[in-house]
């Protein structure tokens, strides 16, 4: 479903990523974790064509980005196969959570404005927003926002959906209605690629867990012998850091 | 590579004798600037253009058998707009100067001027009052020969302040009012504004007396010899006599004329025509005088339409020149943020260029500059060219913050959603900007509108112009002045409406 083949990225003479290779199937949920600045969310941006990358590849469904470069509609392509869940949320300020919803199946996908809509409502009503279809951004609360994101990305149908700390943002209420939401998606077969710092997300939902530092995957595998038994020296002080019970 | 041949093209089209082409089209065009006003050309209370330029231009176009085309200019660019071949000569009181006859070709003189100190009545007796006792204030025409006069005896020593003016009868109306103490006027001015300004008395004789010539491109002389055979025919039949009575500008001096052309001092040829009748029609001493000086209402009634004509010049300068401004603006913008990297350089130069500069300098360039190389866009082109370019530089760097205000995240979630960069752009990069944007635009729109006025140096008449040229010739200052400002604003008021319901209705999108 994704490949990444020893993807290298380099900030000026920093190198954030040092060759990654990953692979993730279809339906599989991958939780990435580890500490601040090793390169996770640049990972994620790469994949989807947002940062250009030094070396390596990149293969989605079928489309492979190489080095630098892009060509205009590979990246489209991609882009449409792949969903992006943001930190920040980017929700579209001028739109109503609706217009947010339809903007890309009616300006990309070219669908008709009103099968656009019946599906973003029901949409919204899948992730608890039913009746909040008219209000903008800015009269919603975090969480609802972010989970008017995670419906925009899901009506665009794709393969895959990438989260970047979905839930950093939000505290600790708001961040349970997200991850409820995204709990629901891994249970019905979504496949996802999750930068988080929610341990509890990473180890009861995801099925493969990557511990990535200093632009390496240091340890790869089952969230429970990730967990329960870390093979490296980084993975256990990460994880003794983050309060995990047993590392 | 096509321009520069085109260039060329045009300039030998344009290097054959200016004789030969107006008698080919029929029509010879003679610059002046309105603004100077009487007796030499302004406009009367019906909106005629008159003046004993006119008259003259119109006589010697009789004699000629030549349509004589009035052609407006600033006074002190006509020499430009002459080498520009926008004019084929300048009539307009401009002296015979060796600085002058350097860079063109003067006829013979058409009038003997001399210089009348003026001051109010009683307060100074003789040109000695200026050189002893306490110091004065002394205002004259900048940059003419009276203006000269006046340094000079400040600089060997008379205790005087020298003022210069830009219009010919502000300093008199300065001297009226106290401002000043004496000014220094040319003698037609003097004689023909004496009606409107009873308090004013002249000082002594008339002094440095001095020729007005008419001045032709260089080497134009074939030209120059029909100008001055037309002068002679025009001196020996009593039509020189007649027009200037008109005006009530005729004086004694005016017979050195004869001495001048009959004997050819000056080029050594007269022979054409001098069979011509020479019937001499009496003059009518001052048949057109200033005009009685109007105030109040008066001046609304009387020249408020004027002033109405020349707002109109204004909102269609502005309403077209800011489209084009908007466009390139945005075009520029873009092409800065996201253009290719090697595009960025010259776009920012650009910007950098035409924001460096001022409006006034761009509009003599292309006014000015581009006929020499043989670009001869018309003036209210000019001027549209001009306030486009100048303002699509500051158009430019308002959609350039506004877009950068927009946060970089909603270009990325736009990408993410399997948008085009175009697609992005147009639904959700450049709608959030727009709002950004809306109340500086506006401002800039207003701005650009009042810029109009500086359109009168390449010899556009707008609201500002008009309101000058008729000050000039009415010294009716204040009432003009709030009918001008009143005209100004009505029109850009409701702009700032209309941008407050844009701003609203963008808000509620």
């Amino acid at each position: 479903m994704i490949e990444v083949l020893g993807l290298v990225k380099r900030f000026g003479h920093v190198e954030v990523l040092s060759g990654i290779s990953l692979s993730v199937e279809a339906g599989e949920v991958a939780a990435v974790i580890g500490p601040s600045g090793g390169g996770k969310s640049t990972f994620l941006r790469c994949i989807n064509g947002l940062e250009a990358f030094d070396e390596g590849e990149v293969r989605v469904s079928g489309f492979t980005l190489g080095p630098r470069a892009h060509d205009a509609r590979t990246l489209q392509a991609v882009r449409e196969s792949v969903g992006f869940v943001f930190q920040q949320f980017n929700l579209f300020p001028h739109r109503t959570a609706l217009g947010n919803c339809i903007e890309a199946p009616v300006h990309v996908l070219g669908e008709p404005r009103d099968v656009a809509a019946a599906r973003a409502r029901e949409m919204l009503c899948r992730v608890g927003l039913a009746g909040r279809e008219d209000a903008y951004p800015k009269d919603l609360s975090g969480g609802q926002q972010q989970r008017v994101a995670i419906a925009r990305a899901l009506l665009m149908r794709p393969k895959a959906i990438l989260f970047d700390e979905p839930t950093s943002a939000l505290d600790p209420v708001m961040a349970a209605e997200v991850l409820g939401v995204m709990t629901d998606l891994a249970k019905q077969g979504q496949t996802m690629i999750v930068v988080t710092h929610s341990m509890h997300f990473a180890r009861s939902v995801a099925n493969a867990v990557h511990v990535f530092a200093g632009g390496r995957v240091v340890e790869s595998g089952p969230p429970e012998r990730v967990f329960s038994d870390p093979q490296h020296e980084t993975t256990r002080a990460f994880l003794r850091e983050a309060g995990v019970k047993g590392a | 590579m096509r321009l520069l041949a085109l260039a060329l093209l045009a300039t030998t089209a344009f290097a054959g004798d200016t004789w030969d082409r107006a008698v080919e089209k029929g029509v010879l065009r003679w610059g002046a600037d309105e603004e100077g006003g009487g007796p030499f050309v302004f406009r009367d209370d019906e909106d005629r253009l008159q003046g004993f330029e006119v008259d003259l231009a119109d006589a010697i176009g009789r004699y000629l058998g030549i349509r004589m085309e009035f052609v407006q200019g600033q006074w002190d660019r006509l020499p430009d707009m002459l080498r520009a071949d926008k004019v084929d000569l300048v009539l307009n009181g401009y002296e015979w100067t060796p600085d002058r006859v350097l860079a063109m070709e003067a006829t013979a003189p058409y009038y003997v001027y001399a210089l009348q100190l003026l001051a109010r009545k009683g307060t100074l007796r003789s040109w000695d009052d200026l050189r002893s006792g306490g110091p004065r204030k002394v205002g004259c025409l900048a940059g003419s020969a009276a203006h000269e006069v006046m340094l000079r005896l400040a600089e060997e020593g008379a205790p005087l302040e020298v003022v210069g003016y830009d219009g010919n009868t502000d300093a008199m109306k300065h001297v009226e009012t106290g401002n000043l103490d004496a000014t220094l006027q040319d003698t037609p001015i003097a004689s023909f504004y004496a009606p409107h300004f009873p308090g004013l008395g002249p000082v002594g004789d008339p002094v440095a007396p001095g020729y007005y010539v008419m001045y032709a491109r260089e080497g134009d002389h074939r030209l120059v010899n029909r100008l001055n055979e037309a002068l002679i025919v025009l001196f020996r039949n009593g039509e020189l006599e007649r027009i200037y009575g008109r005006y009530g500008i005729w004086t004694p001096e005016q017979e050195q004329l004869a001495t001048i052309l009959e004997t050819g001092r000056f080029y050594g040829f007269q022979k054409a025509a001098l069979s011509e009748a020479a019937a001499r029609t009496d003059a009518t001493a001052g048949e057109v005088r200033a005009g009685e000086r109007r105030r109040g209402w008066a001046v609304v009634t009387t020249y408020g339409m004027q002033l109405v004509r020349a707002a109109g010049v204004t909102v269609l300068l502005s309403l077209v020149s800011f489209p084009l401004a908007v466009a390139t603006g945005l075009l520029i913008a873009l092409g800065r943020i996201y253009g290719p990297r090697w595009l960025r350089p010259p776009l920012a130069f650009y910007v950098e260029f035409l924001r460096g500069t001022p409006l006034m300098l761009q509009l003599y360039f292309v006014f000015f500059f581009l006929p020499e190389l043989g670009v001869n866009i018309p003036a209210f082109g000019c001027a549209i060219l001009g306030l486009a370019i100048n303002y699509s530089a500051y158009e430019s760097e308002i959609y350039r913050a506004g877009i950068q205000a927009v946060p970089k995240g909603q270009m990325e979630a736009a990408l993410s959603l399997g948008m085009s960069r175009l697609t992005a752009l147009r639904r959700i990069v450049v709608p959030q900007a727009a709002r950004i944007v809306v109340p500086p635009v506006v401002n800039d729109f207003i701005a650009l509108f009042k810029d109009t006025s500086v359109c009168s140096v390449v010899t556009i008449i707008e609201l500002t112009k008009r309101f000058s040229v008729l000050s000039q010739s009415t010294q009716a200052t204040v009432e003009l002045m709030l009918m001008t400002g009143a005209l100004y604003l009505l029109m850009s008021y409701p702009l700032s409406i209309v941008s407050r319901r844009l701003e609203r209705g963008l808000e509620a999108a």
